[in-house]
């Protein structure tokens, strides 16, 4: 098994770092040399985690351009060789990569846009838990509303952007020239989730933003309630605090609703 | 350990992999398509719309899961939790049969997503049958494997590959997906005659066919699932059929997919050269 061992470590050496060790242990082919057939596969190994990134993160490839955009993910190749079975995975890095990665971390739009794929992704095929519905929270007495928590669907990413990004994302996506990329005047909230089968988005108010990762942190109704309160006209808070409740209800933002454990 | 036996799978026609470009025409229409092989991994996500579109295909065709990750030739340790979720998925599909490659496709923590070549030894043979015994009994089931395409030998190989794969089969029990493509891509690459390797492969151990397009360089060929399949590739089915009799097939195409239409012209050729290669009766028995 040692020599077996070996060859692998050498063979995935030579395709990873160009190392040609493995080369003394190979033939030569009836018409090409071993050289240009170990090559073979070393262009399929970048080529395909570079398709792999273009295929996840089509408006940021329309934003940077093809060789841009090829430049950047050979980067994030050779920065971060594939540790999943599965290439759905392999992205996942990507954005966080471009975030604090020269060049690309000057122009912060960048990361914004391949974070905001990456929840548009993971919305896509997240587990499928709940929703939970108005009729769900209607046999809830409402004098134990304010003891409920809720769980999130596994779908939902809630993004703060300070760029346009989404901007850029929209005009991708329909095939148009991006707009110039700007920071905004002020931060973007926004909610990412599965609606049925279809990823969508929306912007939330900097008082639902708040309310929203509040209840995701596992915060009860009543604390939600209060929590409205300190930010806006306290006495219209339940008020709000029940429709924005009832807005992620309808939206299918919720998965499940249980009373809070007393200690 | 002794591996699960099971009976030789059925004979399921013509068929297609499945690829999400072709989801809308499939569930809509009627497409004379007897079965599809869907990519495993492509399914093994925690949920949303590609489990759905897989239970409504499900609920229409037989269905076959094709793994492209299981790196039964690695020498890394097993990965348990990528073969718990291939038997989660199984659990759910109820695949007619599960298959993947003879190939390893990384060690040392690291996934290379490509289907690297074995040197066909002693040494590594019996290491290939004990992740299959492994595998099998992970899975409760017989696994099939299928030959990759390769560019490079070793120098330290002592037998063939038909050689190795049909002494696989005897040990570990595996089912054979016999790749036409691939075995016409290695043989080009590597300098033998394709029915050497053909005659080479026992009759009763191959359950499926692969066919596919290729790319010549003139020097070598690349396997790239891009284009129609080549005058010598379907030749070389000819003398597939001939050999092993009716075989469940499928057409696989993974880049530049055309419309469904265009791609029925090769699943439809797949039938009709079988009904000219084989008596009809056996045909019809084996669909029986």
């Amino acid at each position: 098994m040692r020599g077996f061992a070996a060859l692998q470590g050498a063979f995935q050496n030579a395709i990873l770092t160009g190392d040609d060790a493995v080369l003394a242990g190979l033939l030569d082919g009836p018409k090409e040399g071993r050289e240009a057939l170990l090559a073979v596969y070393r262009h399929a190994y970048s080529a395909r985690l570079v398709e792999i990134l273009a295929s996840d993160f089509p408006a940021l490839k329309a934003v940077l351009g093809d060789d841009g955009f090829e430049t950047a993910a050979r980067a994030y190749v050779s920065a971060h060789p594939s540790t999943h079975r599965n290439a759905r995975w392999y992205g996942r890095g990507f954005a966080d990569f471009l975030a604090r990665t020269e060049p690309w971390s000057d122009r912060a739009e960048f990361g914004e846009l391949a974070c905001f794929e990456t929840a548009l992704a993971d919305a896509f095929d997240a587990a499928d838990l709940g929703p939970l519905t108005l009729a769900d929270l209607a046999a809830v007495p409402p004098e134990h509303w304010g003891d409920l928590i809720f769980s999130v669907d596994p779908s939902a990413s809630r993004l703060d952007l300070a760029t346009n990004a989404i901007e850029l994302w929209s005009s991708a996506a329909e095939g148009a020239d991006p707009p110039l990329a700007a920071p905004l005047a002020a931060t973007e909230k926004l909610i990412v989730w599965r609606d049925g089968a279809t990823p969508m988005y929306r912007a939330m108010t900097d008082e639902e933003a708040m309310l929203w990762d509040e209840a995701a942190r596992g915060s009860t109704f009543g604390e939600l309630c209060v929590l409205a309160a300190t930010f806006a006209a306290p006495d219209e808070a339940a008020g709000r605090a029940a429709g924005y409740l009832a807005s992620w209800i309808g939206a299918g933002l919720l998965a499940q609703a249980r009373p809070a454990e007393v200690s | 350990m002794s591996a699960p036996t099971s009976a030789k799978p059925p004979f399921l026609g013509f068929g297609l992999g499945l690829r999400a470009e072709h989801y809308a025409d499939i569930l809509d229409g009627d497409p004379a398509i007897d079965w599809f092989e869907v990519i495993s991994e492509n399914y093994m996500v925690p949920g949303g719309q590609p489990l759905k579109m897989l239970d409504r295909i499900r609920e229409r065709w037989p269905v076959v899961m094709h793994g492209v990750s299981m790196s039964i030739a690695s020498t890394a340790e097993p990965d348990l939790d990528y073969l718990n979720g291939l038997k989660a998925l199984a659990d759910r599909v109820e695949p007619r049969w599960i298959s993947d490659h003879l190939c390893w496709t990384g060690v040392h923590g690291k996934n290379l997503h490509d289907l690297l070549p074995i040197p066909y030894t002693r040494e590594s043979l019996d290491h290939v049958c004990d992740r299959i015994d492994l595998v099998q009994n992970a899975l409760g089931r017989t696994l099939t494997l299928e030959n990759v395409s390769t560019y490079v030998r070793f120098a330290e190989a002592d037998m063939t590959e038909w050689e190795f794969i049909s002494e696989m089969s005897r040990r570990s029990g595996c089912w054979l997906l016999f790749d036409v493509n691939n075995v016409y891509v290695s043989s080009f690459n590597h300098g033998y005659d394709p029915l050497e390797f053909l005659n080479g492969i026992p009759q009763d151990r191959v359950v499926q066919f692969h066919m596919a397009g290729h790319e010549h360089l003139g020097t070598h060929i690349i396997d790239t699932h891009d284009r129609e399949v080549c005058a010598d590739v379907w030749e070389l089915y000819r003398h597939a059929l001939k050999r092993f009799g009716p075989v469940s097939t499928i057409i696989e195409r993974d880049a530049d997919i055309p419309p469904l239409a265009e791609i029925m012209v090769e699943v439809e050729e797949t039938r009709r050269i079988a009904a000219e290669v084989l008596p009809p009766e056996s045909l019809a028995r084996a669909a029986a």
